[in-house]
């Protein structure tokens, strides 16, 4: 009978800890809100907070950008060959960027970046005792540390987004009409009558600035739980980029549905 | 009658209950006098001043701070209580990515509307207090550790609190640096008129400036007195504490009820020799 119990709470071990993180997150999320006023009226730290997660993201952000870009220039020219469509390598480059990709990656590759970095930080000030000490000046750490970052995050990462999205054209149109001479006028004409503003464009923001929240979230959670030791830190470091990368592509599926 | 700026009635707190860090504790602060709390590594002192600050609530007992009972305060009465309190944490916390000037000028930003002239004015005073005057525009990581503390102390009594906290303040500063903190403490308290609370097991230093002593064992309080008190007792706790005996009441070793011995299989070899 012990052995049965034992089996159950072994089983339902990982369904209440995500219930109870759930909860917490959700927590955590409101109380930002609340203090979204306080950030407003310093907009510098919000600024900041731009400056370390989204200036500092654009490199890998539009590199990558490009790199995927070219592959899917070649992977499209070599696909819509077979069919004699390589005129449509505008509209394919296009549209699997703006509707996928670009706001995927862009999170994920955000989350990479600038999420463990929020988390660190957050969990080396925990293990310094730098919350503790704001605390004790009267300073709620959530309204002077948490929302900036949130508010940052959110505005940084649908801006990155859009420039994953440039960088990735950039990089189909380098791969089809630079190097496989498809013409010029032919691949953004096709793209200019494929792509809608608002099914491709407006959704594709709107996707991205909810993956904003739910990468910048995690990441502020996750430093905010990370136990105050050097692999605690790492620990919580590695749970942001994990759980970010798997809500961001859950939310997906989701946003895709119902969208699309 | 004394005017106690804290007041502990026989307070618990364990992150489990029953597990207590501190057990069944009562004590008094009063107003205008440095206050210290001794006892060994693990005895429950820090999580006592964190009771006090209102870090943690009390699982049983009562803990008034100013004449309020911390448990039945929300959140932002906490946060406002906190603004007449000022701590000291064992290695300063200080704010890594703000300069000595912003970590000093923080608490000034953020609950006054001073112009930035006279927070510019406050900061140079306090740094000036803590002899540090000149080191605005450094950054913490430029700072030695006894530096980095007396910022945080100036950081620390910018809102010139009523009820200053220090963490154990002496930990691991060169004779010089721990005697100036000594002084620099009794100075700001008679200054400013502060009460202060001195978490400590550095006797020597303590016994040079506090009015009154609580020794803690184990989460209890065992003893207290006066510096003469305790110079003069003969307490078997507060002599083996304060002459750093080796043997007496004071168990170095982790209580635990395995057996050495026969953990190492030294019972046997025993016999063998025997």
């Amino acid at each position: 009978m012990r052995r049965i119990y034992n089996t159950i709470a072994v089983i339902g071990n990982p369904f209440t800890t995500f219930i109870l993180h759930l909860g917490r997150i959700t927590a955590l999320f409101f109380q930002i809100l609340i203090n979204l006023t306080y950030s407003f009226k310093n907009f510098r730290l919000i600024i900041k907070e731009i400056h370390f997660s989204g200036v500092r993201s654009i490199v890998i952000i539009t590199v990558s950008g490009w790199f995927v870009g070219m592959v899917l220039g070649l992977q499209g020219y070599n696909t819509l060959e077979r069919f004699n469509s390589v005129s449509m390598l505008g509209s394919v480059v296009a549209l699997s960027l703006l509707r996928e990709l670009g706001p995927v990656l862009s999170a994920i590759l955000f989350a990479a970046r600038a999420g463990s970095g929020m988390t660190a930080e957050i969990g080396l000030m925990k293990a310094t005792e730098q919350i503790d000490a704001m605390s004790v000046m009267a300073v709620d750490p959530i309204k002077r540390i948490v929302a900036p970052k949130f508010i940052g995050g959110i505005i940084a990462v649908p801006v990155l987004s859009l420039l994953f999205n440039t960088a990735g054209i950039w990089g189909g149109y380098f791969v089809g009409v630079v190097l496989l001479h498809l013409d010029k006028g032919t691949f953004w004409s096709q793209m200019q009558s494929s792509v809608n503003l608002h099914d491709d464009i407006i959704n594709g923001l709107i996707k991205s600035f909810i993956f904003g929240i739910a990468a910048t979230l995690i990441a502020v959670y996750q430093g905010f739980i990370a136990k105050p030791t050097a692999e605690g830190v790492s620990l919580a470091t590695t749970n942001t980029v994990v759980s970010s990368a798997l809500t961001i592509l859950a939310l997906d599926f989701i946003l895709t549905a119902l969208m699309f | 009658m004394e005017n106690n700026i804290v007041t502990i009635e026989n307070a618990t707190f364990g992150y489990e209950e029953d597990k207590p860090i501190v057990k069944n504790i009562s004590l008094n602060i009063p107003q205008g006098k440095i206050t210290a709390i001794m006892g060994g590594s693990g005895s429950g002192k820090t999580t006592l001043l964190r009771l006090i600050s209102g870090q943690y609530k009390p699982n049983y007992g009562r803990v008034n701070v100013f004449g309020k009972n911390i448990s039945t305060l929300s959140n932002s009465e906490i946060l406002k209580l906190r603004r007449n309190l000022g701590m000291l944490f064992q290695f300063g916390a200080l704010f890594t990515d703000m300069t000595v000037y912003e970590n000093v000028a923080f608490s000034l930003k953020e609950h006054t509307d001073l112009p930035k002239e006279i927070i510019d004015k406050i900061v140079a005073m306090k740094l000036e207090a803590v002899g540090l005057f000149g080191t605005q525009h450094m950054m913490p990581q430029e700072l030695s550790g006894g530096m980095a503390r007396r910022v945080a102390l100036a950081r620390s009594i910018a809102l010139d609190p009523q009820l200053m906290l220090y963490d154990e303040p002496f930990t691991g500063l060169d004779p010089i640096s721990l005697n100036v903190s000594a002084m620099l403490i009794k100075k700001l308290n008679n200054a400013l008129g502060q009460t202060s609370v001195l978490v400590t097991h550095d006797i020597e230093a303590s016994l040079k400036i506090v009015d009154y002593i609580y020794f803690m064992a184990n989460g209890e309080i065992v003893a207290a007195g006066t510096p003469e008190e305790v110079k003069k007792t003969n307490n078997p706790i507060v002599r083996q504490f304060v002459d750093g005996q080796v043997s007496g009441p004071f168990n170095f070793e982790y209580a635990t009820t395995l057996n050495y011995n026969t953990y190492m299989g030294l019972n046997n070899q025993m016999e063998k020799f025997s």
